[in-house]
């Protein structure tokens, strides 16, 4: 990915643009192509995502309720893709991670149990999973670090401890609800954003061995039965043939049947007939891939492809490294997500209860998502300063009144 | 425009491009494992969707199996067919209901209703329409099962009733109710109901519930577009199978031969008997009448047939050993008479004149032998069952003392059977009355208790323990039917010991020696009014009780009047009397064949005969089978 805006190198695009024949002019608004191919794919996500729910939720509820959700998501990509500047997330990017902190311990004092773990929390009409939340405050505290402690020298293990304290701390309190599976995805968003840091070689080998030792640790003390389960049954499928062996063939048979057309809107079999284990969740993948076969599959992973690739280059030309580390982690968030869930639904993964962006159902996920894209088109606007001219308050970084 | 990676000291851009490599190489991956499902093994799992399907199937788990107190099966299952339906592969509901009905002579509306209730479960799970086909009825359903795509016969355990058990005690299978079934999963979510299965409604069913449930098991078959099991053979999975488990064995303190002899003693009554252990509070035989058949759940039964049991005067649905409350009539006797050689109102000779009637003032109470029994004293009254002498002990105790005694047997509170709905009974003091009737205590109102009639209350139940603990010298055991409970396997899960509710011991051994003395005069002696309750070679104790019902007019008998207005026969009973091993409670209401001496008495001396039968044949059996020279103390010789 070359830089645009280097005058010597400009891709053909923009050079048809009329603006760059004015010289002296700074090339601002073809820049937000980015932006706008990020929009567009997440429409298309959107709507592919919701057509495929109401297949998935077979006349229940589900879709509608997903459809308020939806609308409180919008506006949540709009508030933090046009009013919030990134420089208030670097303010207080501290504050909110100690508050979904608090919101954690809240959740596993007293959240709402649901398939055996404790994940929701309630506070009045609202029901929300605060662990979907740490995933941006990880991040935002990821790149609130790299900016406020800056080094020449690559970082050591030492210079990283307090960072690691920080993320070892949501770890924990996500794991003790338990769910391994959202504390797994903060804990990778975490390590997306450190390999684009220079670490020293040998801090970097201590780190390796230790996570070793841990794992094993983790297999024989901390990991519950089922967890185990699912990763032997990757290794062993016909050990546990009735439970997750079970999901995993009702997932293939689906996958599987869609062929290369798949079998049409509202036709797949393996989801219609209920066959299909969590199909509105964590299996929504087999339920699309199902109905719109390999053809469909290959547009989503070519959609998300292009989403994450546009989220990098948004951190490419970010303004500051606040700006570019936590571009890096809400790219993180949308890949990891994608990543995990698509290769649990394939067998290839242990099954983890990670939901597919745009297409689980989920409020909490769904606000998240699209804050997550709100928040990486923010980091371009401000790149280009737009937020001076269309911030609703006219309030600057100091909070005084730009004039 | 800055360009951080470039001039950034920690921040390496070369990153990005290790990234994009990174990137597309797991897109690659998934995408090619999609390509590997969905072109390369494409066919093969579109044939495995659309040609085969699987279908996961409960297996229902038998329930436990209740045993008698020597392994004798009292509740076992035998096999049952039912139709079921599977809505997903229905293809035309209407037609198919349609040839249901003619098929089975049914109105079509019963599988209508039947399939609206299940709206909200999944397509694939089978819903049950009727239950217990016959031999003939699976036979045409088979015949049909071309034109009856989703239509199956399945086979089940169903419970296997004896009629000489009555339901009350054992309890009776219903469907779960729909509205329900929420409520009761919440509260054990690994092993939920499901709508159609089949629960405890009463009784032991009830109570045990959860153990004798079980936990079903399913098994996964493939099926074929018309729902028949085809080879899963070319596959390469094992299609998976959980089995059942039974649910727990429970073994009772029941008798059956025992229970099968009061099922024929009381045939023809209505009303209930409880015979019990007095040395532990073991129910080793009990029934409550008038009864209904408990097939008739299992079948399903209409609508006619419910009204009609639930409108019967006789309230076949109440379990009347329990539930029941009656007054004592003269079996309460035996309290009052306690009371007073406790308070040194009477002793063993001190006699009263019994003219055939009784004045309190301008109230006369009349004795049952209108021409009077001249004069009477403790062992005499309660051998005639003396009305007038018990009018002055009673007017000489007043109600509080007489109530003191009858709290301290165990009466007016309840025993803790934890069966059905046990009710505690009423021990009327004048304390008790200001507080309900609010109204003061007549004094003409106390003759009546003392007979056991007015405002008295027992249950079978604590009648028998009454006279249990009479005939133990005060011994008030808590009444139980559950000795074990043993999971299929054998392996123990709960043991229950006789419990030691209290020892009545403000009553004297020497007092209750007296007043055992004037039970055992009632049968054994030839003026006795209970001597139809005589055992040869047993010495029986007991006493016979009439309960009126109604004040009948002088010039009506009890041949006159309708059933509901006859009087209750009761009679009370243990044996041997020197040392007592049986107690046995007879309550017959509305009996018509005359009071407690007449009706109630020869059913309790058919069941303490049958007690004393089985006894020794067992004691012979013992004695044989170990070939000892003496198996037990010398007084069971006696009874031969």
């Amino acid at each position: 990915m070359s830089d645009v805006n280097d005058k010597s190198n400009h891709s053909p695009t923009m050079v048809s643009e009329p603006v760059l024949l004015v010289p002296g002019q700074e090339i601002r608004e073809p820049r937000l192509l980015w932006s706008r191919v990020i929009i567009g794919i997440m429409f298309a996500l959107i709507i592919m995502g919701m057509t495929n729910l109401y297949s998935a939720a077979m006349g229940t509820g589900l879709f509608w309720s997903q459809l308020k959700n939806l609308a409180i998501a919008l506006i949540a990509f709009f508030v933090c893709g046009w009013v919030i500047p990134p420089r208030h997330y670097n303010t207080y990017a501290y504050w909110i991670f100690g508050l979904v902190c608090m919101l954690l311990i809240l959740v596993d004092i007293m959240g709402g149990i649901a398939m055996g773990a404790q994940r929701w929390l309630k506070i009045g009409p609202i029901v929300f999973q605060p662990s979907e939340l740490a995933k941006v405050a990880v991040a935002m505290v990821v790149a609130k670090f790299f900016h406020t402690s800056r080094l020449s020298r690559p970082y050591s293990l030492r210079d990283l401890l307090p960072l690691g304290a920080i993320i070892g701390a949501a770890f924990v309190l996500i794991f003790a609800q338990p769910d391994f599976g959202t504390a797994g995805v903060c804990a990778l968003i975490a390590a997306c954003q450190l390999a684009f840091v220079r670490v020293n070689g040998k801090s970097l080998g201590i780190v390796i061995v230790t996570m070793l030792v841990l794992l094993v640790v983790a297999w024989f003390f901390v990991l519950h039965d089922y967890q185990k389960l699912r990763v032997l049954n990757l290794i062993y499928p016909e050990m546990d043939r009735s439970g997750t062996g079970y999901n995993a063939l009702q997932s293939f048979i689906a996958i599987g049947s869609g062929k290369f057309f798949g079998k049409g809107f509202l036709e797949g079999t393996q989801t219609q007939l209920q066959f299909l284990p969590a199909r509105h969740t964590d299996f929504i993948f087999a339920v699309f891939t199902e109905e719109h076969g390999f053809l469909g599959a290959t547009i989503l992973f070519g959609l998300f492809v292009t989403l994450v690739y546009m989220g990098l280059a948004i951190a490419k030309h970010g303004k500051d490294i606040f700006s570019s580390m936590l571009a890096i982690g809400m790219t993180a968030i949308i890949f990891v997500s994608f990543m995990i869930n698509t290769s649990m639904v394939l067998g290839l993964f242990p099954v983890v209860g990670v939901p597919l962006p745009f297409f689980s159902y989920g409020g909490t996920a769904m606000i998240m998502f699209c804050s997550s894209l709100g928040i990486l088109i923010g980091i371009e606007r401000d790149s280009l300063d737009l937020f001076r001219k269309t911030h609703p308050f006219n309030i600057g970084s100091n909070g005084k009144a730009i004039k | 425009m800055k360009k951080i990676f470039r001039s950034s000291q920690f921040l390496v851009e070369s990153r990005f491009f290790i990234a994009s490599i990174v990137i597309v190489g797991a897109i690659l991956i998934l995408w090619l494992r999609v390509w590997h499902l969905q072109i390369y093994r494409g066919d093969y799992y579109r044939r495995v969707s659309e040609n085969n399907r699987i279908r996961k199937i409960e297996i229902p788990a038998p329930r436990g199996i209740l045993f008698d107190a020597h392994g004798k099966v009292l509740l076992g299952n035998t096999p049952s067919s039912d139709l079921i339906v599977v809505p997903q592969y229905i293809k035309d509901r209407e037609k198919t209901f349609d040839i249901l009905a003619r098929l089975l002579h049914q109105p079509k509306e019963l599988y209508e209703r039947k399939f609206k209730a299940a709206r909200a479960q999944p397509r694939f799970m089978p819903i049950t329409m009727q239950r217990n086909l016959s031999q003939h009825e699976v036979s045409i359903i088979e015949s049909n099962r071309p034109f009856l795509p989703g239509v199956e016969i399945r086979t089940t355990a169903r419970r296997e009733y004896n009629k000489d058990i009555s339901p009350h005690m054992l309890g009776y299978l219903g469907e779960v109710n729909p509205t329900q079934i929420d409520d009761l999963n919440a509260k054990n979510r690994d092993n939920p109901y499901m709508i159609g299965d089949l629960v405890g409604k009463q009784g032991l069913e009830a109570r045990l519930e959860k153990y004798i449930r079980g936990r079903r098991g399913y098994k996964v078959i493939q099926v074929d577009a018309f729902g028949r099991a085809s080879n899963p053979s070319k596959q390469d999975w094992v299609l998976p199978m959980v089995p059942a488990h039974p649910g727990a064995n429970v073994e009772l303190t029941i008798d059956l031969e025992l229970q099968e002899s009061v099922g024929q003693a009381f045939s023809g009554k209505n009303g209930a008997v409880i015979v019990m252990d007095p040395r532990s509070g073991a129910i080793l035989a009990m029934t409550s009448q008038p009864s209904w058949d408990p097939y008739m759940y299992q079948r399903g039964m209409t609508v006619e047939e419910f009204r009609a049991l639930t409108l019967d005067p006789l309230h076949p649905f109440m379990d009347k050993t329990t539930g029941g409350e009656y007054p004592p009539g003269s079996t309460y006797k035996a309290v009052v008479a306690l009371a007073g050689l406790e308070e040194n109102a009477i002793n063993s000779s001190k006699s009263y004149y019994c003219g055939g009637s009784f004045s309190l003032g301008a109230q006369t109470f009349g004795c049952h032998k209108k021409e009077g029994h001249g004069w009477v004293n403790l062992r005499s009254a309660l051998m005639q069952s003396c009305d007038v002498y018990f009018y002055h002990l009673g007017i000489e105790l007043g109600v509080d003392r007489i109530a003191k005694y009858a709290r301290a047997l165990g009466l007016g509170s309840k025993l803790g059977l934890e069966l059905n709905m046990e009710r505690p009974g009423l021990v009327p003091t004048e304390a008790w009355k200001l507080a309900t009737h609010k109204e003061a205590w007549a004094t003409g109102e106390t003759p009546p208790i003392a007979i056991g009639q007015g405002y008295n209350l027992v249950t079978p139940l604590q009648m028998a323990s009454l006279y249990g603990a009479i005939a133990t010298k005060g011994q008030i055991w808590k009444p139980y039917l559950i000795k074990r409970i043993s999971s299929p396997v054998g392996q123990l899960i709960e043991e229950r010991q006789p419990q030691l509710i209290r020892t009545t011991d403000v009553i004297s051994p020497g007092n209750y020696e007296l007043v055992r003395q004037g039970l055992e005069a009632v049968v054994m002696d030839d003026e006795g009014t209970g001597k139809k309750a005589r055992v040869p070679g047993v010495t029986v104790a007991g006493k016979t009780g009439s309960v009126q019902v109604v004040n009948l007019k002088k010039n009506k008998n009890q041949t006159d009047v309708s059933i509901l207005w006859k009087e209750h026969a009761m009679f009370a009973s243990f044996a041997p009397s020197e040392d007592p091993e049986v107690v046995v409670a007879v309550i017959s209401e509305h009996d018509d064949k005359g009071g407690g001496g007449a009706s109630a008495a020869p059913v309790a001396g058919h069941i303490l005969n049958t007690f004393f039968k089985l006894k020794n044949r067992r004691a012979n059996l013992a004695s044989g089978a170990t070939a000892k020279p003496n198996p037990g103390p010398a007084k069971e010789k006696t009874y031969e």
